[in-house]
């Protein structure tokens, strides 16, 4: 499924005392994959906007956290 | 000396008037790149004639929003009157 949350897999050293994370993430911000703002895009309500902190859905992007860790 | 307690009403409209100044915003960035977006511009128009309105209600029973000259006075001169804003 398509997400905005990317995963690389980071060097592990066999000096690492802790427990290694072998697969880490970051999540990509959804203007990356917008060029030009097209005209008409679908927009929240005026208080959802302000709480949402965008006008147009597709810019949503509350940084979730990480549910697979 | 007891202060007098804002009714609900100010801030629905208060609310009101922050969410039509964001929209008001994000229009005005997004104008400024699409000059030619007739619609966004309809809508930008449609928002500033609703925040006029806002703001005549909110300067009507809560005093003015800007000074200089840029709202009306109250009597007696009370711009400076609590509760201020980040006491609201």
């Amino acid at each position: 499924m398509y997400t905005n949350r990317k995963y690389y897999e980071p060097y592990i050293s066999p000096f690492d005392p802790c427990k290694p994370i072998r697969v880490k993430s970051y999540s990509t911000p959804p203007n990356l994959y917008l060029g030009f703002q097209p005209p008409g895009l679908e927009q929240f309500s005026p208080r959802e906007a302000l709480a949402a902190g965008t006008l147009w859905k597709v810019f949503y992007d509350p940084y979730e956290k990480n549910k697979e860790g | 000396m007891k202060h007098k307690q804002l009714p609900n009403e100010y801030y629905e409209l208060l609310e009101e008037l922050q969410a039509t100044d964001f929209v008001l915003l994000e229009l005005t960035l997004y104008l400024d790149t699409h000059p030619n977006d007739i619609d966004a511009i309809k809508q930008f128009n449609e928002f500033a004639k609703l925040r006029k309105q806002l703001r005549k209600r909110y300067e009507k029973d809560y005093g003015p929003l800007l000074q200089y000259g840029l709202s009306y006075s109250s009597y007696p001169w009370n711009w400076n009157d609590t509760p201020w804003p980040w006491q609201v």
